[in-house]
């Protein structure tokens, strides 16, 4: 450009204008100064994050989660603070929702079989046309004929499922390795409700529990763990007193005052004992109607039967663990529980999953009416019905009879359609089932798989369809248990899948299957959002609650913000009439257990195995975070281990580290021995989860000696009126393999025993005591 | 320095009666803070990555046995042992009362991790491998520390700054994003709970054993035991006796001197078992 008088002038005022400018928008101070090498990159903290509230869904628990989303990804997962169950915590199995988000082992797109049924070999397919005309010329053919197993609904996904294989004609079950089914029924038939109680332990004074380890797996965990500590140190309280009868040393067990280590199957003769000793030492809380509870003198000599005189024997109750006569023990033991109210009783776990469950469970709660506990503060708090007259909020599972019905269905060929969806059945059912052989073996069988994830049940489908992970789809759930009102969660996608994933919504893929199968009037709705936005505006349209709106739109809007809705104002019932001589119809029904197989003798050993502290039943078994996460008392990861008395290992001349073989009348096991204080002398441990033969290689890259699954030597022996495996009830022979490995574990080599406040060096000493 | 930051002195509690060692602290931090996946191998050669550790230790025998867990992290020493043998002044004391170990400094001689008493400084052998996708879910706030550095518990810096930034430099109230007045600029611990600006340990931790704050903050829940460490460390310094039966209050290895600024509190027992 020619230099011009003109142009000098105009230059000058823009470049004036722009200095102007640049001084109005301010380069802030320090942003110029030269950076100290000391400051960490933490310190320059830049990009701004957003946090969404959404649904955990690595536990059959629900909780309120918040996502922090930068940049299109998610970063993190917490608890949401507003959510009524767990209040802003979150349990460990919570945060590795994230893994299985971007876990490299997700299906990216659907596929179909190309080899042997369960070889693994499978071709892509695209959604549009192979894959959605498969399915749905599979319903067609099939429809009539078909089993959805998908993992405990509730909530609107539960609504959708039963009225979409209602529409084909087909059947739908629940699956849980672990099942909650012996303690529903027990809930049923000592409180007379239909979803899970809550127990109320931020307000009780004393906690009882039997089996049931609910600080780590038992049913809600976060939302006991919060409970729980403010039952031990909450403000404005005394501390709570916690008995645990159990007879595995569980991470719960290790946080009680006092453990109680019981023969396994006689926690029912243990709760009723108690029961004897506070109806015939009157001690019952006032207001209690001792006589319709256990039905009249006719009872009282009934209950007088597990006097602790005679229970004592027979739960293996020594003085050497009671610190004294047994029978004093007992007797204390009920005493303080009747008076340090308000005081709770649960049962669970092991404790229900015996031949005789149902009966330990239905006197164990039963022990909440002579404290006066049902409904009240401090003790059993029960749920209200779902805020939706039609949609679910009690999730249920199938039992071990119809996980044997389904096999032969299978293997008879009535079930020509198998769907699945969040389960993994051939690997959460024992082995001796022979549910894997049944579907390999199947020839009309047609299997299609929704699993994002390849595992032993969806590695023999026909056809996958890849669902879509919980933090970039739609959802909702009622919290089960609830915190005693009415409370649903809402989930919403947070992120979109990756680029080179193409998974779709599972429910979406159903709706889009009911209309093109001409059943729009059984589920008329375009997708799942469109459902969960109609369920939205019944919120809405009932004008209560704790979300402000003065339109369905801001409803629906404030909902998803929050990541739910609940009325703290519709409670369930505060108070529930005991049947009539209670006590007496559950004595009457007292059995001890039995065990299959090889029967009690003295060269076997009771296995009581246990669901794990993160993998649960295996459920998150390709998540490498739970994998890594130790075992609270083993500390061991990775890997499969055998908890024995150190007493036992040492006269049986094993050591940690060496590889024994489990062997039951079905079939053994091999796994790594870790011998502990902490085991009953005639008892092993073993933790589900492990032993997946197929998909991520973090569930399946160790050999059979580091993981292994317990289910494989499970006998079949049926809880007794709920027909739910007692997976308590089996008996093992344990014998050395004569090989050792490394362990994989957080502790050290040597054993680290607690010594209390101690100076210095003692501590050292003591640590390391070969060392001293 | 850039700007000038407001005193703080961030401070740790662990009440050992609520914790009651379910790991949610364990992965949660993973998850903040880029820590690599722990391998079996890991655990094998006792290498694992742990900034926070549940210990547990047994006590007794069959049938009278318990077990006794107790988190472990980077204690923040105020007499760090750590610090004086760094040859580089990698690992230093910064006026928030934390130890900070920079990355870019380090050498890796790991002589802070030898002279640490609490176990606690890991040594990263190999660099840390994620699978491509799982890189997604890494914090962008913090450094991924490569081959040949030494990394520990941070108390969540990161976070800490977030809230600096946003609350003191910034005047942004967390939750409702309303402007604070100039004078009032002082991230206190509500502002921390609302802004997600605590340890992830902390923010995860279901019985709420892990509380942190300002350790002056009046409205948080550490000062008081902070102020009774102190005056229990006075009372000794002046040879007076403090009465261990009637306190939860102590400090890990209290006696060797190295001042942490996380404080224990101990497990209630009413039925000890006998250690004799």
């Amino acid at each position: 450009m020619k230099l011009t008088r003109r142009n000098f002038l105009a230059w000058a005022g823009l470049g004036a204008v722009g200095a102007v400018a640049c001084e109005g928008f301010g380069i802030r101070r320090g942003e110029l100064d030269i950076q100290s090498s000391v400051r960490l990159p933490e310190d320059l903290v830049r990009g701004s994050d957003n946090w969404y509230a959404s649904l955990c869904r690595t536990c059959p628990s629900c909780e309120g989660i918040v996502i922090r989303v930068m940049e299109g990804r998610a970063k993190k997962i917490q608890g949401n603070p507003y959510y009524p169950t767990n209040q802003g915590k979150t349990h460990a199995r919570c945060e590795a929702g994230l893994q299985a988000l971007y876990h490299p082992d997700r299906i990216p797109t659907p596929m179909r079989r190309s080899g042997p049924r369960g070889s693994g070999e499978f071709l892509p397919i695209n959604w549009q046309p192979n894959g959605m005309d498969s399915l749905r010329s599979a319903l067609q053919a099939n429809g009539s004929s078909s089993v959805m197993i998908t993992e405990p609904l509730r909530g609107h996904m539960a609504l959708l499922a039963d009225r979409f294989v209602a529409a084909i004609g087909g059947e739908r079950l629940g699956f849980e390795a672990i099942d909650n089914n012996t303690f529903r029924t027990a809930v049923k038939n000592v409180f007379q409700q239909d979803s899970l109680p809550d127990f109320d332990l931020e307000n009780s004074k004393f906690i009882l529990s039997f089996g049931a380890d609910f600080l780590s797996t038992w049913v809600s965990p976060t939302r006991f763990n919060r409970g729980f500590g403010e039952f031990r140190q909450g403000a404005g309280r005394g501390r709570g007193m916690f008995y645990q009868i159990d007879s595995r040393f569980s991470m719960t067990a290790a946080n009680a005052d006092k453990w109680l280590p019981v023969r396994p199957g006689w926690e029912g003769y243990l709760a009723l004992s108690l029961a004897q000793v506070i109806v015939s030492e009157n001690l019952q809380a006032r207001g209690v109607d001792v006589d319709s509870l256990v039905g009249g003198a006719p009872g009282i000599q009934t209950l007088n039967n597990f006097r602790p005189e005679i229970v004592v024997p027979l739960a293996g109750l020594t003085p050497e663990m009671t610190g004294g006569d047994p029978v004093n023990f007992l007797k204390s033991l009920a005493r303080s529980f009747a008076a340090n109210r308000p005081s709770v009783a649960i049962g669970g776990g092991s404790a229900g999953a015996q031949s005789n469950g149902l009966f330990n469970l239905e006197a164990i709660y039963a022990l909440n009416f002579l404290v006066g506990s049902v409904g009240k503060k401090g003790g059993v708090k029960f749920n209200p019905a779902s805020p939706w007259a039609d949609v679910p909020n009690a999730s249920t599972a199938g039992s071990l009879e119809d996980w044997a019905r389904v096999t032969d269905q299978i293997r008879s060929g009535k079930t020509k359609l198998l769907l699945l969806h969040g389960a993994d059945p051939v690997h959460g059912l024992p082995d001796s089932l022979q549910l894997r052989d049944a579907i390999a073996q199947a020839n009309d069988l047609f299997v299609v798989s929704f699993s994002p994830f390849l595992d032993d049940t969806s590695v023999m489908a026909d056809l996958i369809l890849p669902d879509r992970v919980y933090l970039e789809d739609w959802g909702d759930d009622i919290s089960e248990p609830g915190p005693g009102y009415q409370v649903v969660g809402f989930q919403q996608p947070v992120v979109n899948p990756l680029f080179d994933l193409d998974p779709l919504s599972f429910p979406d893929v159903l709706l889009t299957m009911a209309q093109e199968l001409g059943k729009e009037s059984d589920l008329p709705w375009a997708n799942f959002k469109a459902m969960l936005r109609e369920g939205s505006d019944a919120l809405f349209n009932l004008n209560r609650g704790s979300i402000e709106a003065s339109s369905a739109d801001e409803f629906w809007n404030n909902l998803l913000r929050r990541g739910g809705w609940w009325d703290e104002l519709r409670n369930g019932p505060t108070s529930v009439r005991p049947a009539d001589g209670l006590l007496r119809t559950i004595a009457e029904k007292a059995s001890s257990p039995v065990f299959d197989g090889f029967g009690i003798g003295a060269d076997s050993f009771y296995l009581v195995p246990f669901a794990h502290n993160t993998l649960l039943d295996g459920y998150n078994g390709h998540l490498p975070w739970l994998q890594a996460a130790p075992d609270p008392l083993s500390t061991v990861t990775w890997q499969t281990w055998v908890e024995l008395n150190d007493t036992t290992a040492k006269s049986m001349g094993v050591k940690e580290g060496d590889i024994l073989r489990l062997t039951s009348s079905k079939d053994s096991i091999r796994a790594v021995a870790y011998p502990t204080p902490a085991v009953p002398p005639d008892t092993v441990s073993v933790p589900f989860g492990q032993g997946r033969k197929h998909g991520s290689e973090y569930a399946t890259d160790r050999s059979g000696s580091e993981s292994s699954n317990v289910m494989d030597i499970l006998e079949t022996t049926l809880v007794k009126d709920t027909g739910s495996l007692a997976w308590a009830g089996t008996r093992v022979r344990v014998s050395k393999t004569g090989e050792s490995i490394s362990i994989s574990k957080l502790e050290g080599d040597v054993r680290a025993v607690e010594i209390g406040l101690t100076p210095g060096e003692e501590i050292i000493k003591t640590i390391a005591p070969e060392n001293a | 320095m850039v700007t000038q930051r407001i005193d703080h002195k961030w401070g740790m509690v662990v009440d050992l009666d609520r914790c009651t060692g379910c790991q949610a602290c364990v992965v949660a931090c993973q998850a903040e803070n880029n820590i690599p996946i722990n391998t079996k191998s890991f655990y094998q050669q006792r290498r694992a990555y742990h900034w926070i550790r549940i210990e547990r230790y047994w006590e007794g025998e069959f049938p009278n046995v318990k077990a006794k867990f107790i988190p472990i992290m980077c204690q923040h020493c105020e007499n760090a042992p750590c610090e004086p043998v760094c040859p580089v002044f990698a690992t230093y004391h910064n006026d928030e009362g934390m130890n900070v170990q920079v990355y870019n400094r380090c050498i890796g001689t790991r002589y802070c991790s030898v002279n640490c008493p609490y176990t606690v400084r890991m040594f990263n052998f190999w660099d840390p491998k994620w699978p491509k996708s799982l890189r997604n879910q890494l914090n962008p706030d913090v450094t991924i520390r490569t081959r040949g550095i030494m990394e520990k518990c941070s108390f969540c810096v990161q976070r800490l700054r977030r809230g600096e930034v946003n609350v003191e430099r910034r005047g942004i109230e967390p939750l409702t994003g309303e402007r604070i007045p100039a004078a009032d600029r002082k991230l206190n611990y509500r502002q921390m709970k609302e802004g997600n600006y605590l340890p992830a340990c902390v923010q995860a931790c279901p019985t709420n054993a892990l509380q942190f704050a300002d350790q002056n903050d009046n409205t948080g829940p550490v000062k008081e035991y902070f102020d009774e460490a102190n005056e229990q460390i006075e009372t000794r310094h002046q040879g007076g006796h403090v009465d261990e039966a009637h306190t939860r209050v102590y400090r890990l290895f209290e006696e060797i001197g190295t001042k942490p600024n996380v404080i224990y509190l101990k497990k209630v027992e009413p039925f000890p078992l006998d250690k004799a």
